[in-house]
């Protein structure tokens, strides 16, 4: 397999769209498109059970035939998955649907779990890890990305209701900002309040829709 | 320097790396290649999409409900929130012939885990932790420096970091990745006024050619 590519030889760049029609063109019809990433946005907002459930039931028997063609036993396919979904859980509110799509998203753990689970079999774990090899630059952790991802989950049908019941000065600074896509900075200008203000209003905003979101669930 | 990156790891070679299939050394190559070239980044995401998209329409296969209730309960369970991760121990930069060189992300923590310098003539080696059958190590050559000719038995992958250099088919600026089969015979130089750091992934021992060098069994041994 290596020798395969080891002799192919490197020119300069390549046509930049070539690679890209291909691998596009094969992907699957957007059918379900955004119930992942819904699904995703819910658990990290409120442990939503449901959507995990959803999850779960989707992906793990999937994951598991992933893992036993990888590992070709049960025994690791199933380790790998329980890691891999234990990670959805955990760390869904990490996940950035405009950088991705939660599939993407899932793959990615996926993959970085079975390559530690196999350095880890060679003892050899802590010479180069996933974190390493695979960069989350996909996902960084900047201070205003924690909000821009709501954008999405704002427009969800569980969401818009509770919106609309915020107080009336959070949810002005929450219209300008997820609904004009205004800037904190353009909002802070435009309502003559200064920038941090700006920014705890949202968070305000955020933790009472989290709340709203929890009661309607039960 | 501003010369953008000319020489690219294989789609296939981008698809192996996507899937988790190359071995550690050679996916660190292209792990720092990607850290360099916003390119094949692109060409990352989407193959990363691409195989994302398989995942979700591969068929479920069987049915096995008892094992994934208890999997998943247990899941449930676990704390939401991720742990703090523990603080790195990385270095940004790394000195060596009188120089700094400012490391890109993906080499930062593995960097620190190198072995000791071996300085020979303008030219020094370090070794990254890397196992059979590769062997990964940081290459420094000095300005006006050759390497001495050499062709290998296996593959020799290198990635330039900082600097540049040249050899019989052109000419290397950082990001760009050589890669010589067993077949090439080549001698890298660094022609130019500043100094040249590179990362190096071998698959066997080099075999030097040329006059004295062919005998010196210590100069295969600092490179491999």
């Amino acid at each position: 397999m290596m020798d395969l590519v080891m002799t192919e030889r490197h020119h300069g760049p390549e046509p930049s769209t070539q690679g890209l029609i291909d691998l596009t063109t094969t992907a699957p019809v957007a059918r379900d498109l955004g119930q992942w990433e819904q699904a995703l946005a819910l658990v990290a907002l409120s442990r939503d059970k449901h959507a995990y459930q959803e999850l779960f039931g989707y992906f793990a028997p999937r994951l598991r035939a992933f893992g036993i063609k990888m590992f070709g036993n049960e025994q690791q396919a199933l380790e790998m998955v329980q890691d891999t979904l234990l990670n959805v859980w955990q760390k869904a509110a990490l996940f950035d649907p405009s950088r991705g799509c939660a599939s993407t998203w899932i793959f990615t753990i996926a993959r970085n779990v079975r390559f530690d689970m196999l350095r880890k079999k060679q003892s050899r774990k802590d010479d180069i890890s996933a974190d390493d090899l695979w960069a989350d630059g996909d996902y960084p952790e900047a201070e205003d990305h924690q909000t821009q991802k709501w954008e999405l989950w704002l427009i969800t049908e569980k969401l818009a209701p509770h919106f609309a019941a915020l107080p009336p000065a959070q949810r002005l600074v929450m219209e300008k900002v997820y609904l004009e896509e205004m800037s904190h900075q353009e909002v802070s200008e435009l309502l003559g309040i200064p920038l941090g203000t700006v920014k705890s209003r949202i968070r305000l905003a955020l933790d009472r829709l989290r709340e709203a979101l929890d009661e309607s669930e039960r | 320097m501003n010369q953008s990156v000319n020489h690219h790891p294989s789609i296939s070679l981008l698809e192996l790396y996507c899937d988790g299939n190359l071995s550690a050394e050679v996916a660190l190559l292209i792990a720092t290649h990607l850290d360099y070239c916003p390119h094949c980044q692109q060409l990352r995401h989407d193959i990363e999409a691409d195989l994302g998209a398989q995942l979700v329409a591969a068929p479920s296969g069987e049915v096995h409900s008892t094992d994934w209730l208890e999997m998943m309960n247990n899941i449930m369970a676990a704390p939401q929130l991720p742990p703090a991760k523990p603080a790195e121990q990385a270095e940004s930069n790394i000195s060596i012939g009188g120089y700094q060189f400012d490391l890109p992300r993906s080499l930062r923590r593995v960097a620190s885990k190198r072995s000791k310098w071996l300085s020979m003539g303008g030219i020094a080696t370090a070794r990254l932790p890397s196992g059979e059958p590769h062997h990964a190590s940081l290459l420094f050559i000095d300005k006006h420096t050759d390497v001495p000719l050499h062709t290998h038995h296996g593959l020799e992958m290198t990635l330039v970091l900082s600097g540049e250099m040249v050899d019989e088919h052109g000419r290397y600026v950082p990001g760009d990745l050589i890669i010589n089969s067993p077949d090439d015979t080549h001698k890298p130089r660094n022609v130019s006024d500043e100094p040249c750091l590179c990362l190096s992934v071998l698959s066997a021992p080099l075999q030097f050619k040329e006059g004295l060098t062919r005998w010196l069994n210590p100069l295969q041994r600092f490179f491999y």
